[in-house]
């Protein structure tokens, strides 16, 4: 077998990394390619991001391309996919529709190269094929990237498939819970939500999460509840919070500062659910924690309040 | 039999007077016109509305209130490619809250890419009318849309340059043709007196006049309410303003892929909703020389947020100053004109630096 050469390819701890990060690195594992992966997110790196990135754009976006910076001069190719539809109803917010094309504009004078890999089945380049190509830059067979792509998938689902039934068991145990609805990328960085999901274990609640589900289920979900959300990422959570709100005594809904999805299912899910307490959390650039633990605190006051535990 | 409907569409900029068509020419319900467009109705939005979508959702919620309380029946929504896709939904849901009783036809429910669903929609305004007389109607709001993006640019390029001041007059009447219109004869003869008008204005035009491109959502830039009347503003200063980003030029005439390859060395890909249309616009004024770029947003808009950077890359390249404006339900004229003025004042500099 003749040699290849293979290039290091540098991945963005952020963003849908939090999403896909498992069939990513599994799929560059299995074809042998060398990956770094950028540092837990830090308050370091959001500086860094909020410094390059448009003033307006989300806390969410200012994260990566801090993430990207770590990265520059790190690796031959840093890859950004480019997440746009799996079909004409199955959108994605258009913000990771932009990533690769805004980082390559933002980063262009360090000489940096990028890599992407286009998920657009409007545009004739659905998941597979996209990850074909994808290989294909990386030097390799569409016979071999197939095969990488199918058992990655399939190790994501098992992955979800787990997380769905920890998420299981934690519900059955006693105690309060609160539902945590929120994009996987802000709950699951280190920086950003891990502390608040700290917080509410130390105050002795139980965390459950929106979008520890079935991605199919949810989205059916979701359907039913708003017929016209059409962003795989946000109709998983408006699904989680259907499926899971009976298990739990409140339902906290985190958002970036200004998410554009979130700025409307948020809403949405404020005026149509009942009965059930609701606190929206809005991190932004500013965040000390003081402000989100009083908030949250106060929150957990109200539901031993209602449930009686507080007199 | 069920009455009539009194069908209303939230405003959007003038081209109301196509809307306004095809739903009396071609569904044969009335059309009531929502009152122009003010303060007091981005404030009805704006109170009603979540803080952090962009400000277009608020204008057309208080559009929306305003057209209930002036007797509407039924309102319209459109679909759209970004946040604008699930706005009816949300807008819906809040007139609901606020107590209103009214008929609600959400096009996105409709937008799905298949043929039955669109003509789902057409029976979902009038279960009776009659495909060609649809047809008909939207051919010739179509044509109604092109003669009034024509006028538009025609009279924003040229109105700065009128010693006689009959500019505005002239623009104006058209318009008010555009909605009492009826027929394609009555649009066309519209068009044509307005264009005659025009031409009989002898303009006081400089050889090489300050000429600025102005890009930016497909809301706020287009509506003169929401940018402030922006391009007023710009030509009364004696700038030549062009505006390439319209709905003729945008949907009815318009080519997504070619301008993506013409503008891959900056954007590979499509970022998003108007963003090809905004980054080859203004590559295109960059080339033909332009002395400078404005682009206009409204607050949280995700698309133009991103293309930020590429604007910023193409500036550098082409030597063109860009002026980035930024308007949310609380933009006043005073700041508005400051960067106005300073903007103008440094492209009126450096052109004569340059001759």
């Amino acid at each position: 077998m003749t040699e290849r050469k293979i290039p290091a390819i540098g991945i963005p701890r952020a963003m849908l990394y939090y999403r896909y990060g498992a069939l990513w690195d599994h799929f560059l594992q299995t074809l042998g390619v060398s990956c770094i992966l950028s540092p837990p997110g830090s308050r370091g790196i959001l500086e860094t991001g909020t410094r390059l990135a448009p003033d307006e754009s989300c806390l969410s976006l200012k994260m990566f391309i801090g993430h990207v910076e770590t990265l520059i001069g790190r690796c031959d190719r840093i890859f950004i996919p480019r997440y746009s539809n799996f079909g004409y109803t199955e959108l994605f917010c258009t913000r990771y529709e932009a990533l690769y094309d805004q980082a390559r504009n933002i980063f262009r004078s360090t000489g940096q190269r990028f890599i992407t890999c286009n998920i657009d089945a409007q545009n004739s380049s659905p998941e597979a094929k996209a990850f074909e190509q994808f290989g294909a830059e990386l030097g390799f067979t569409a016979r071999e990237s197939r095969k990488a792509w199918r058992e990655a998938s399939n190790a994501l689902e098992q992955r979800k498939k787990a997380e769905e039934r920890a998420q299981k068991e934690l519900a059955d145990r006693p105690g309060l819970k609160v539902l945590i609805a929120g994009h996987s990328y802000i709950l699951s960085d280190p920086y950003l939500g891990k502390p608040i999901l700290d917080y509410l274990g130390a105050a002795g609640a139980i965390a459950l999460r929106a979008d520890a589900l079935d991605p199919e289920t949810a989205r059916k979900a979701c359907a039913r509840f708003s017929p016209t959300c059409r962003w795989v990422v946000s109709e998983e959570i408006v699904g989680g919070v259907q499926l899971w709100k009976d298990r739990a005594d409140g339902i906290i809904l985190v958002s970036a500062f200004p998410c554009g999805p979130d700025s409307m299912t948020n809403e949405l899910l404020i005026r149509r659910t009942r009965g059930i307490p609701v606190l929206p959390l809005v991190l932004d650039t500013q965040s000390g924690m003081a402000g989100v633990e009083t908030r949250i605190e106060s929150f957990l006051d109200i539901i031993r309040f209602q449930k009686g535990e507080m007199v | 039999m069920k009455q009539q409907r009194k069908a209303a569409l939230p405003r959007y900029g003038e081209y109301n007077c196509a809307l306004k068509y095809i739903v009396e020419q071609g569904f044969e319900a009335q059309c009531v016109l929502p009152p122009p467009l003010s303060k007091r109705t981005l404030d009805l939005g704006a109170v009603n509305s979540p803080d952090l979508v962009c400000t277009p959702f608020k204008t057309l919620l208080g559009s929306m209130i305003e057209a209930l309380e002036n007797g509407a029946d039924t309102i319209i929504m459109v679909p759209g490619a970004c946040r604008l896709n699930y706005f009816a939904e949300l807008q819906e849901q809040i007139l609901r809250d606020l107590g209103y009783t009214f008929d609600f036809i959400n096009l996105s429910l409709y937008n799905t890419g298949k043929m039955r669903d669109i003509l789902r929609a057409l029976k979902a305004l009038n279960p009776r009318c009659s495909m060609v007389k649809a047809g008909k109607a939207f051919y010739e709001a179509s044509q109604m849309v092109e003669h009034l993006d024509d006028t538009t640019s025609l009279y924003y390029r040229n109105c700065g340059f009128d010693p006689t001041g009959t500019y505005p007059k002239i623009y104006k009447k058209f318009i008010a043709d555009m909605y009492a219109a009826r027929s394609l004869a009555e649009i066309r003869t519209a068009y044509r007196t307005a264009n005659d008008a025009f031409t009989d204005i002898p303009l006081k035009k400089p050889q090489d006049p300050i000429r600025i491109g102005i890009i930016g959502d497909y809301y706020t830039v287009m509506d003169p309410f929401s940018n402030l009347e922006l391009e007023q503003k710009l030509a009364d200063m004696g700038v030549e303003v062009h505006r390439l980003m319209n709905i003729t030029n945008d949907m009815l005439r318009n080519s997504e892929k070619n301008k993506q390859v013409k503008i891959r060395e900056f954007s590979e890909y499509s970022m998003g909703a108007s963003s090809t249309a905004d980054i080859w616009q203004a590559q295109n004024f960059a080339e033909r020389g332009f002395d400078g770029l404005i682009q206009v947003k409204s607050a949280c808009c995700m698309p133009e947020t991103d293309i930020m950077p590429v604007l910023a890359n193409l500036s550098q390249d082409y030597k063109i100053p860009v002026l980035y404006l930024t308007y949310d339900s609380q933009t006043s004229d005073v700041g508005l004109m400051t960067r106005l003025e300073a903007f103008y004042d440094m492209v009126e500099m450096r052109k004569k630096v340059a001759r």
